[in-house]
């Protein structure tokens, strides 16, 4: 097994054709390793979401290569008919809002995707409950998500994100809801999951001050990725 | 395992139920509209299975009086009587009459029967105060609808009639109350005209005293004999109609509640269409509501499967629940209505049957929305 979480070939994305032909990606080639946490930056419209849902196999590149660990799963076209598959079993989401389901209390919304997984109801539990202690909402697992405050929400995001033990962690700006203290929180914790559980983390991001606390910094200039050094 | 359709409806428990409330109350009426038309057979057949006689002859070339006009002589009866296989055998009348009440009429079926004859055409197990008719004048025994109480004097005709007897649950196949008068008050009252006509009648040269008419004769066979062979035995040598009572339940059923029992099976149709496409109506705008979370489930890799059984199981509950409150509501309300209403078991069934068979297509839509939702739709692209 080698340590690398993605990695992506010669990616090319544009939407529309003819005359509303929008070229997004043209040629973008990087890869990162488990245990990273890497901020993702460019101007408004660059293709930042976009990018981050191609690697998260919700949109479909139109041409390139792409691995998830050693599996490889685009050459031109999906190595697989269920991408969803791939997102249930080896991908995190996490968003600017919390986007929890909002019928649910806060235990079902991180057992949901395991137990879809397969993961039985005991163990499921039991994983929820570690995470929410360790993100320090430990307390809230029966409460719904409209009674909590949208700190604590994205905090059980993020618990979210992590319940399916992914191998990757895809974030869209997490903290542009917070405040300055709350971001910095939600960074060193990011930063602290990257580390211990082995995951890589890729997070737009437009606030500069959050570089500091990333590993290293991907820009996306002329349609390709170039990465900065993030001190 | 979560069950999504469960917290769903937990989570807006409220507005579930009385939408299932709503859509029960439509069903009711489905219901009632089953009720309605079993009310309208069952109805149809109280004279005839009260009667239970084999055979029914009636004037030639008709469907009998159930149906239409028909006279016989009385005295056929005698002719009949002489006939092997006739056991019993009676002369009857059918004649509409308005019963006067306080301040309006009433319209009733009036059966006149031979007091002192071998069939009575009044069932025992109806008859809930007083006695059948004991003298051949002027006493009348009527239906407990009518609101006639024992010895009250009735005035039809030129004379008055006392009640002798009531009785319950007695109707004709319109629905009308049932009451009973003897075969020759009810002879002079469908056959006597009045001394003017009769005056004018003589001028003009007419001369009609044959009111020893009937609209049917009935008979029962004595025990070996076949009743479609006697039937067919009669009517070859009499020139007269004969139904035996399964052929008369279908002139009932066939021709005389068939017209209503189509009308209400198309207003039953209609109600079922408009309670489907309610129901879907309601699937779609829940699912609607949800569609963000439904693109969410999506996007963090939840299967269609787990969200499609949501919506079905969610619409099946909205239906099996809104078939429980259209019984309640139905049982509730049926005694209200004016004309005999039965609900039976067996129509609830099959109405659930349908529901169930509804909502399954009523889900159609609200899953066609799920899988073709864009999962990158919540997150704004
Ligand atoms: N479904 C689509 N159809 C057509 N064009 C699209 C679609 N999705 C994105 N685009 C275009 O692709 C470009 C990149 O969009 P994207 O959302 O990835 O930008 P972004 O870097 O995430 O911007 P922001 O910082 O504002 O979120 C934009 O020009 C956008 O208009
Ligand atoms: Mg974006």
């Amino acid at each position: 097994m080698s340590n690398i979480a993605i990695k992506v070939e010669n990616l090319y994305k544009s939407f529309g054709k003819g005359d509303t032909l929008v070229e997004v990606i043209k040629d973008a080639s990087f890869t990162i390793d488990k245990g990273e946490l890497v901020a993702l930056v460019a101007p408004s419209g660059a293709g930042k979401t976009t990018l981050l849902m191609m690697i998260g196999c919700v949109d479909t590149p139109n041409s390139g290569q792409m691995w998830i660990g050693d599996e490889k799963v685009y050459d031109n076209k999906w190595l697989t008919k269920e991408t969803r598959k791939l997102r249930r079993e080896k991908i995190g989401f996490i968003f600017q809002a919390h986007y929890l389901i909002p019928f649910l209390n806060i235990i079902d919304n991180l057992t949901l995707l395991p137990q879809s997984n397969g993961t039985n109801d005991k163990v499921s539990k039991a994983k929820a409950r570690e995470l929410l202690k360790y993100l320090d909402i430990a307390d809230k697992e029966k409460a719904m998500p409209s009674q909590l405050s949208g700190g604590q929400n994205q905090r059980v995001a993020i618990a979210r994100a992590l319940a399916n033990n992914p191998q990757i962690i895809l974030a869209d700006e997490p903290t542009a809801a917070l405040d300055i203290h709350r971001s910095v929180d939600v960074l060193k914790m990011l930063k602290k999951i990257a580390l211990e559980q082995n995951v890589a983390i890729i997070m737009v991001t437009h606030d500069d001050r959050m570089l500091p606390y990333c590993d290293r910094v991907m820009e996306i200039e002329n349609m390709g990725v170039v990465f900065k050094d993030s001190k | 395992m979560i069950s999504l359709a469960k917290e769903d409806i937990r989570h807006t428990l409220g507005k579930f139920i009385v939408t299932a409330m709503g859509v029960g109350m439509l069903l009711g009426i489905v219901l009632i509209m089953m009720g309605v038309y079993r009310g309208m057979i069952s109805d149809a057949e109280v004279l005839l299975n009260d009667l239970n006689v084999d055979l029914w002859v009636v004037q030639d070339d008709t469907l009998g009086p159930f149906a239409e006009a028909s006279r016989v002589h009385e005295d056929l009866k005698y002719t009949l009587k002489s006939i092997q296989a006739i056991d019993k055998c009676e002369a009857i009348t059918f004649q509409n009459l308005q019963l006067p009440l306080a301040n309006r009429k009433l319209a009733v079926l009036a059966i006149g029967y031979d007091v002192y004859g071998e069939i009575n055409p009044i069932n025992y197990n109806r008859l809930i105060e007083g006695t059948v008719l004991q003298n051949d004048h002027y006493e009348i025994v009527v239906s407990d609808k009518t609101g006639y109480k024992l010895s009250d004097k009735i005035k039809l005709g030129r004379n008055s009639y006392k009640v002798v007897g009531i009785t319950h649950g007695t109707v004709a196949s319109g629905g009308d109350p049932l009451v009973y008068i003897s075969l020759k008050d009810a002879q002079e009252l469908q056959f006597t005209y009045t001394n003017k006509r009769i005056q004018t009648d003589r001028a003009r040269g007419i001369i009609n005293k044959d009111t020893h008419l009937v609209n049917a004769i009935i008979a029962t066979l004595k025990a070996g004999y076949n009743v479609d062979i006697v039937a067919q035995e009669i009517q070859k040598w009499h020139h007269k109609n004969v139904y035996t009572k399964v052929q008369q339940k279908v002139v009932l059923t066939r021709n005389v509640v068939e017209k209503a029992s189509k009308q209400i099976g198309l207003f039953t149709v209609i109600l079922i269409a408009v309670a489907t496409i309610i129901i879907a109506l309601i699937i779609y705008t829940m699912t609607l509501e949800k569609m963000k979370e439904i693109s969410i489930m999506k996007l963090i890799g939840l299967p269609n499967s787990m969200i499609i059984k949501m919506i079905v199981e969610e619409t099946l509950l909205l239906g099996v629940l809104a078939f429980i409150f259209g019984n309640i509501f139905a049982h509730l309300i049926y005694g209200k209505f004016p004309k005999n209403v039965v609900l039976e078991l067996n129509d609830a069934w099959l109405l659930f049957g349908i529901v169930v068979i509804a909502s399954i297509f009523a889900s159609f839509i609200g899953v066609k929305k799920v899988i073709n939702a864009d999962p990158t739709v919540a997150i704004g692209g």
